[in-house]
């Protein structure tokens, strides 16, 4: 279990969080590669059943950021 | 003009950003960026978000240019855009008009002996702090002490005014305006991170939070524990440990002794010598403080005609104001230049759409190595052949460069020889790239948002690079996700929408009167809409500004200026009845004397002012002596024979502003003040004239004045909130009882005069914020579209804000506001024509239950009923598509699922959901 790592569905808003991730590219920073970003115009965007369906399409957890 | 262009020995238009040159480097030196608590290559892009991202290289470093040898950065680029060849350049261009924003230097304690920034490591400056806290800084945001230890400090303090206000030391003795405010940000921020175990002590002399929420925030910094000590320390002291014993005296008087972890020193603003340097050469004065002299009713002229001034260069100022100026610069240039307007425009090839409706899509597949950076970690070859197994994928290759014009070319050619309709680029970020390939999707005839970017570098390559099993995996994944979401896109219509070349300015008061003269000035239309019987507004009640200028002769000029502009129209008397329309297309009924007139216009600028509070407290009102700030200047204008008399005269600072009810300062009153006190010692030297204050707020260069005010021997008397003056009027005099906060004393003064610094209150007009759909805060202000980067311009489009209506602020600041706010509107009207983004919201009719959700959550005011009388789906909601701006919020609020968000429309969310593979 110890090297269990979540799989995760990030929503990330595309004029703050999902310009954080690509700086953190920029800045060449490295986290694991267990996470799938999806781009949203805004956090106003983000439905229930957004994070419903990625849970059921097999993630283990859901990030929304904003 | 001539200008020298420094060498950056890459070539711009070859890099492409990838870093190895920096990688390979040898060479490290100090960051600059990070205040050198970090270290940087020679060759280096200045920070993150540096806009062009291209790197450049420091010749003063390089090996290389300095000995000769080295070269390991033009080995390494992969496109060859190294060239240590490169010269000086200088280049002669022909202008109108220029704008110097230079900026400011932080101030360099290393001078000050008893704070020994030099040889403490723990004594750092704000701009290092602000450094130690962000996430993008040295430490990750985490802070720590910078001597050897790294210790996570327990207890920092900030010392206010370190450069600023301080004539023995150094020559600043102006107040640099936004130490208090960041000091108190920047404890805030650390205990957030910290944790309450952080204690956070600003030690300060006057707290000086003038801005618009700023005197809030100061509240709450006190409610979360930040403690703040009236007291300018002497002298700091090493302990072992290398922590600092901190000497000062107390409110009480007496000497206290405490230890601290980390000291940081809230270093002022001041003109580098260089920009003193620049200024002589362009022939423009500057003022006491080394900044660049203005007027106030020409705030952002230099004293050298078609020379404009913004930012801290004109004067110690904060991000909102310096925003302000900046438009309101860029709108006195363009006074200038409204002949030229568009004569140096192109205008772009169009190309004819193919009509792909009906079509099965048919999507081409371009993945990018971008050299190594993606390549080198991600199996680039299997993820195109991969993509080309994809669903609807017709073609799919892998580009060395994506983004080149070769490609461009290359892309072009085959969506029109495979007859794609449909294209993902699997590449680099589409915040920075999306535009480009949407225009080669055009240039093919394709709709650009038949399109869609799989993030494979930033979000991938770059993040992973040591796992590059797994991240070719999660490029697969990125791929299906962008293939299964461009499968269910539409090409989408950007409306066309003309703009209606007139504005309308609510309010004919200072700010009104500059917004409605620079939109004349630069060629439109403009209404001005004033309910008073004369232009002017709160204007005509003040005496002189803080500079000395006569306030009543310069209100007539701009007064004789508005009324000779032929391009305004003043309709005085009037009032708003209706508004109907929206940005670009507005139709407002005025009414005047009984009878209406309806007036078109594209744009509204709000300049409807604020008026003075009523005290009820003080014996206001009840004793002809005892009159508020506008009501002495009125005096003063009149040559009132009261003041002649008057041998004492006290002025209370803060009535009606900083109250629990009122929570905000007028920002305005202790300069007010101040100035009037020495007024009266200029008409009557042998007068007693006391201010009792709480915070004396002479922000920038009016510092000046308090410090004339002390030498002329006008007494200040602090007070505080919970120990409030008592007047008393009996036999004739007017007692004031306060308590000396140097003695501890209670003070009696007799006085002749008794001036109120009474705050400014907005209007509250809530029937215009309801006309124009824009939103008033808690005290009654209108809301800018953001508080430091849309200070003149409301978050619903074409509405534009000014004056006091938006904050309380003095006249150099309201004007230029209201050059801002016309700056602003006249980017709209210069357009002409608007076209709205593709990627709206829409309605369902057929689906809407008329809820109304959408109605009131839609920051934009986009949506609205349908009206009850329409023949068709009258009452359902429906979306102005040129208002709204596609963030879904009523797209994910609507109950009904009856509005569909074009281009991130719920299907397409989930598809991309779906072409996840987990296994």
């Amino acid at each position: 279990m110890s090297d269990w790592e979540p799989k995760i569905v990030s929503f990330l808003c595309n004029w703050c969080s999902y310009g954080a991730a690509d700086l953190a590219g920029v800045s060449r920073m490295e986290y694991p590669p267990n996470v799938r970003v999806v781009r949203i115009p805004c956090t106003g965007r983000m439905s229930p059943k957004f994070a419903l369906a990625a849970l059921r399409e097999g993630a283990d957890a859901v990030w929304v950021s904003g | 003009m001539e200008l020298l262009k420094h060498p950056r020995y890459v070539d711009e238009s070859k890099c492409i950003a990838c870093g190895a040159c920096a990688e390979k480097c040898p060479k490290k030196v100090d960051d600059r960026y990070n205040m050198g608590l970090a270290k940087r290559k020679s060759v280096y892009v200045e920070y993150a978000q540096a806009v062009p991202l291209k790197y450049a290289i420091d010749s003063q470093s390089c090996i290389f240019l300095q000995k000769g040898k080295c070269g390991a950065c033009q080995k390494i680029c992969p496109t060859n855009a190294v060239d240590f060849t490169m010269k000086p350049t200088t280049e002669t261009i022909n202008v109108g008009a220029v704008v110097l924003a230079p900026g400011f230097t932080p101030f360099d304690p290393g001078r000050f002996d008893n704070y020994q920034y030099l040889n403490l490591p723990n004594v750092v400056t704000s701009m290092e702090f602000e450094r130690l806290l962000s996430a993008s800084g040295p430490t990750a945001g985490h802070v720590t002490r910078q001597s050897k230890d790294h210790g996570e400090p327990k207890k920092i303090a900030w010392f206010q005014c370190v450069g600023s206000r301080d004539q023995n030391k150094c020559d600043n003795s102006y107040c640099s305006s936004v130490c208090c405010m960041y000091a108190i940000k920047e404890a805030v921020i650390a205990k957030e991170h910290a944790g309450d175990g952080l204690e956070c002590s600003i030690f300060y002399m006057d707290m000086r939070t003038h801005g618009k929420e700023f005197e809030r925030f100061y509240n709450s910094a006190k409610d979360k524990g930040v403690r703040f000590i009236r007291s300018r320390v002497h002298t700091i002291d090493p302990t072992p440990d290398e922590s600092l014993n901190v000497r000062y005296v107390g409110d009480d008087g007496k000497a206290v002794t405490e230890t601290f972890d980390l000291v940081v020193l809230s270093v002022g603003l001041q003109t580098n010598p260089a920009v003193v340097e620049l200024a002589k050469k362009l022939n423009v004065d500057l003022t006491a403080g080394r900044f660049c002299a203005t007027e106030t009713f020409a705030p952002v002229a230099t004293s050298r005609p078609g020379v404009f001034v913004c930012g801290a260069f004109q004067g110690p100022k904060d991000i909102p104001q310096s925003v302000v100026d900046a438009s309101a610069a860029a709108e006195a240039a363009g006074e200038i230049l409204a002949p030229a307007r568009g004569t140096l425009a192109k205008v772009p090839e169009k190309h004819a759409e193919t009509n792909v409706n009906g079509q099965r899509p048919r999507i081409g597949v371009f993945v990018c190595r971008c050299g190594i950076n993606i390549a080198g970690v991600v199996d680039v070859p299997s993820v195109a052949q991969y993509a080309a197994t994809l669903p609807y994928v017709e073609y799919a290759t892998d580009n060395l460069y994506a983004c080149s014009q070769d490609t461009q070319d290359a892309m072009a050619q085959i969506i029109k020889e495979k007859n794609l309709n449909r294209v993902v680029v699997a590449a680099c970020t589409p915040k920075t790239h999306e535009p480009l390939f949407q225009e080669t999707l055009i240039a093919a005839g394709l709709n650009k948002y038949l399109f869609e970017m799989a993030n494979i570098r930033n979000h991938n390559s770059w993040v992973h690079k040591n796992n590059p099993d797994l991240a070719t995996k999660k490029a697969k994944d990125l791929v299906h996700s962008a293939v299964r979401k461009v499968t269910l896109a539409n090409p989408l219509t950007e409306a066309e929408l003309n703009v209606n070349q007139s504005a309308m300015v609510v309010g004919g008061g200072i700010s009104g009167m500059a917004a409605a003269l620079s939109l004349a000035r630069q060629g439109y239309a403009t209404h001005i809409v004033e309910r008073e019987a004369q232009l002017g507004g709160q204007a005509r009640n003040i005496f002189q500004t803080a500079k000395g200028e006569r306030i009543a002769e310069k209100l007539q000029e701009m007064i004789q200026a508005v009324g000779n502009e032929k391009n305004i129209s003043v309709h005085l008397n009037t009032t708003l009845t209706q508004v109907d329309g929206f940005v670009g297309n507005f139709k407002t009924t005025l009414a005047s004397g009984g009878s209406q007139t309806t007036i078109e216009h594209g744009v509204t600028v709000i300049a409807t002012g604020g008026k003075p509070y009523t005290p009820e407290e003080y014996f206001y009102g009840k004793d002809p002596r005892i009159m508020t700030s506008l009501e002495l200047d009125r005096k003063f204008m009149a040559n009132d024979p009261m003041i002649a008399k008057a041998e004492s005269a006290v002025f209370i600072q803060c009535v009606g502003s900083r109250q629990p009810d009122r929570p905000y300062c007028s920002r305005v009153c202790c300069t007010h003040s101040v100035d009037s006190a020495l007024q009266l010692k200029e008409r009557q030297p042998d007068m007693n004239v006391y201010i009792l204050y709480r915070d004396i707020r002479t922000y920038g260069e009016k510092e000046l004045l308090y410090k004339k005010a002390r030498e002329a021997g006008v007494i200040f008397i602090r007070y505080s909130s919970e120990d409030k003056p008592k007047v008393s009027v009996n036999g004739g005099k007017i007692n004031v009882q306060a308590t000396d906060h140097v003695l501890g004393w209670p003070v009696t003064i007799e006085a002749d005069l008794l001036t109120l610094a009474t705050a400014v209150l907005p209007n509250r007009d809530e029937q215009l914020a309801t006309f124009f759909k824009v939103p008033l805060n808690e005290d009654g202000f209108f809301v800018e579209r953001h508080a430091k980067l849309g200070p003149s311009e409301f978050a619903t489009d074409g509405v534009f804000l000014c004056g006091l209506a938006h904050y309380p602020k003095p006249i150099d600041e309201s004007i230029a506001q209201g050059k801002a706010a016309a700056s602003r509107a006249i980017t709209l009207l210069a357009r002409k024509k608007i076209f709205t983004s593709g990627q709206v919201a829409s309605v369902d009719p057929m689906v809407c239950s008329s809820c109304g959700v959408c109605v009131s959550v839609c920051p934009y005011s986009a949506p609205s009923f349908i009206d009850a009388s329409a023949r068709m789906h009258a009452g359902k909601a429906q979306i102005n598509a040129v208002l709204c701006k596609g963030c879904g919020l009523c797209v994910a609020s609507c109950r009904s699922g009856a509005i569909h968000l074009k281009g991130f429309d719920n299907d397409q969310i989930f598809a991309q959901i779906a072409a996840i593979n987990w296994d």
